[in-house]
């Protein structure tokens, strides 16, 4: 399954793109270099994270291709943590040690953490695809970059959308509940929901926040009790599959709010939440960081992509693994050498303006922080998430209130 | 001499040697195979020597990391001093746990589920502690990376390599001690028999109180050496169900009950999942999950054919006599 529409953009689209915004920041040619360079993708590809991080692969394994023809050769390396901070630590040595010139990685924070430390003791640039605590950019590393927003970032910019959307629609609701799996992903999300509400002047009360057993089968209480605050808006913090038992409670239950919204989780933009509620699961909306829709370089992506995984969702995880392969290979080619050591140089000088996700030109603050990342809105509209907000990258316009459930054809 | 200490002694003297030989990879391999070890043979003296399965003993590794961790981060205790405050608090949870069960006559895999339920408690407990982190984690401002400081366990890989392989070590040596004194004798009768120990007028609930409380406390030692070597905590990693059955696979693998099972369970399992990791690389399985299908498979070879651990079957084949302290009579 994709989630854009794609206009026709061929690889050598693609490498018109890439040479135009090498030109525009003022690189040389690209001159295709002797070497690839040799990069270690450090993901949970089995355990429990085994999901997210084949998802992480998946953009890997077509990024190479479209690098190439970029003149920016390079040759992944590609090893599984397992899940464990063990297994991270000893495959980012193992990998060093088998010549890797960069790593990219490791999307679990604590796993990302121990890799930084081997990176730092190496002097090899680390290159974060996803990791969202932000310690792991305030330990004075000098190897670590990341291109991912920090979890009060991800929070902040999920809750302040919502604004953007009752903006754009001229309807505000009056009142939220607030539903969330009460795993650790949602407990997490919760806290961080419940410190930032109060400070983002947000329009609208948070009447009550209802934590849920997601492996729980039948949630008719807690649909229940979110129907009887009277709220007219859903704040969900979905992680898997919970988010269809929640939908069909609430269909089950008539209970009609203008719209379900998450600040910021999986769920709602995946196949299976498509596949299973069908027309129920359009008008759901979700605000995080996506693939910017209208750039040449990632519907050159998509269309790798989709060629390669027809079936896969092309989401946030794809495009951040690939803009991690990007960036490093950037930073070798200004360098013009594949040395971690030039190439740790080159880095903080790192300005891409044409990439794949929604957010001004990848540049790194002092800490190795890209401070351009940017949230978006996605809202399902035929099976399918599309781009809402922000306007400039939007595909369709957003609809809030969504029709009631008995209302859709 | 003894054949059995000549034998540990080049062991020993392999380890403190290989780092003048080994990269930083094969390091950092020794430094899981020697914590896989040490918490091993800390989880044996419970089950292995007093017979009582705990299997959420990641509960006392993540309380001990924890104490220490947030001692250091809030207050600035060096982690030499906070290593006695994680100890204690482990040792306070194991000995409210046991006597929980004991005093109430918990026993065999019911005991187990007490042990399980508290670990989950404490994890979901510990998500809830802002001061903590909660499920955002706990971060060890990482800093001095270069240099040697034991007090504040800050420093090159290396100090930590030294550091496992000294508590492993010290470990080996403080359970040899015990099997061979009264209260080591006392564990082997309850857990041979706990009807006929009392019978015989051994304190049943103290013995195995005892039991818990020095396995818990010296796990925590281990979840000192984890926090301040990975520099993060987070309650789904450091309280999980994963964490506590890899603790456990090392002496049962090696051989349950045994003093040197833990430590040759370790120096399998964890090179085991590395070659076989390199093999099926080589071999172009590139295929997720490949190598815990062939690790799985290993495991049932090994307790199929070697149920009692491949300690006691080495040690036959090797001429060696079980320590007098009744080891590997199991």
């Amino acid at each position: 399954m994709s989630g854009h529409s794609s206009p026709m953009v061929n690889r050598r689209g693609f490498l018109a793109a890439g040479v135009a915004g090498a030109a525009i920041l003022g690189l040389r040619a690209p001159a295709r270099a002797a070497q690839p360079l040799k990069i270690g993708l450090l993901l949970p590809l089995s355990g429990g994270l085994a999901r997210e991080g084949q998802s992480c692969k998946r953009g890997a394994d077509v990024t190479p291709a479209l690098l190439a023809d970029m003149g920016m050769p390079v040759q992944l390396m590609v090893a599984d943590t397992e899940t464990s901070i063990d297994t991270a630590r000893t495959r980012a040595e193992k990998l060093i040690a088998d010549g890797a010139q960069v790593l990219i990685g490791a999307f679990d924070s604590a796993h990302t953490l121990a890799v930084a430390q081997v990176c730092e003791q190496r002097g090899v640039p680390l290159v974060i695809n996803i990791a969202a605590a932000p310690n792991i950019t305030e330990q004075g590393f000098k190897t670590v970059f990341r291109n991912f927003p920090t979890a009060p970032k991800l929070v902040t910019e999920g809750l302040a959308l919502m604004k953007d959307v009752f903006k754009t629609t001229g309807t505000t609701p009056t009142k939220a509940v607030f539903l969330h799996n009460n795993d650790t992903f949602g407990t997490a999300m919760a806290g961080a929901v419940n410190k930032l509400f109060p400070t983002l002047d947000m329009p609208f009360p948070l009447v009550e926040t209802i934590a849920y057993d997601g492996a729980a089968r039948d949630l008719a209480v807690e649909v229940g009790k979110a129907k009887a605050t009277g709220a007219d808006l859903v704040l969900l913090v979905p992680h898997g599959d919970d988010c269809i038992r929640i939908i069909r409670e609430m269909v089950k239950q008539r209970f009609e709010p203008k719209a379900v919204v998450s600040p910021g989780s999986p769920g709602m933009y995946e196949a299976q939440f498509y596949k299973t509620l069908g027309k129920y699961s359009d008008y759901c909306m979700t605000n995080l960081p996506w693939i910017n829709p209208k750039t040449a370089m990632s519907q050159a992506l998509l269309k790798a992509f989709s060629k390669a995984y027809p079936d896969a969702l092309f989401e946030m995880n794809i495009g951040y693994t690939f803009e991690a392969i990007l960036i490093a290979a950037d930073a070798a080619r200004r360098a013009g050498s594949n040395d971690p050591k030039a190439i740790l140089a080159a880095l903080p000088a790192t300005n891409i303006a044409e990439h794949v996700m929604i957010g001004g030109p990848i540049v790194f603050d002092a800490k190795g922080q890209n401070t351009n990342t940017r949230s978006a809105t996605i809202q399902n509209f035929g099976g399918k998430p599309l781009v809402v907000l922000p306007s400039d990258v939007a595909e369709a316009k957003p609809v809030f209130p969504a029709p009631g459930w008995q209302q859709r054809g | 001499m003894s054949r059995q200490a000549i034998l540990l002694g080049l062991l020993l003297a392999a380890f403190a040697l290989a780092p003048l030989v080994a990269g930083p990879y094969l390091l950092s391999v020794l430094v899981v195979v020697m914590y896989f070890a040490y918490v091993g043979q800390a989880w044996n003296i419970m089950m292995g020597f007093a017979g009582q399965l705990s299997l959420g003993h990641t509960l006392y590794v993540g309380l001990g990391a924890y104490t220490a961790a947030a001692l250091f981060v809030h207050l600035g205790v060096p982690a030499a001093l906070g290593l006695f405050a994680a100890a204690a608090a482990a040792v306070a949870v194991g000995g409210v746990i046991g006597a929980l069960g004991f005093r109430f006559g918990v026993k065999g895999v019911y005991f187990a589920l007490l042990t399980i339920a508290f670990a989950e408690f404490t994890r979901i407990l510990f998500e809830h502690i802002p001061g903590l982190g909660g499920p955002a984690g706990l971060f060890l401002p990482v800093g001095d990376r270069g240099g040697i400081d034991l007090i504040h366990l800050r420093g090159h890989p290396l100090m930590f390599y030294y550091l496992i392989l000294a508590m492993t070590v010290g470990i080996f040596l403080l359970c040899r001690r015990l099997v061979r004194s009264r209260l080591g004798y006392t564990w082997l009768a309850v857990r041979e028999d706990q009807e006929a120990a009392a019978a015989l007028g051994i304190n049943v609930f103290r013995a195995k109180l005892t039991a818990v409380m020095l396995s818990a406390g010296l796990t925590a030692l281990g979840g000192v050496f984890f926090a301040f070597y990975y520099n993060n905590l987070f309650p789904n990693q450091a309280f999980s169900m994963n964490r506590s059955i890899e603790i456990i696979l090392a002496p049962i693998v090696g051989g349950l009950g045994t003093l040197f099972g833990p430590i040759l369970g370790a120096l399998i399992l964890t090179p085991l999942g590395e070659l076989i990791t390199m093999a099926t690389e080589a071999m172009g399985f590139k295929a997720a999950g490949i190598k815990q299908l062939c690790y799985g498979l290993s495991l049932l070879a090994i307790v199929k054919f070697l149920p009692d651990g491949v300690w006691p079957w080495l040690r036959t084949r090797l001429g060696l006599e079980p320590d007098a302290g009744g080891e590997g009579e199991s």
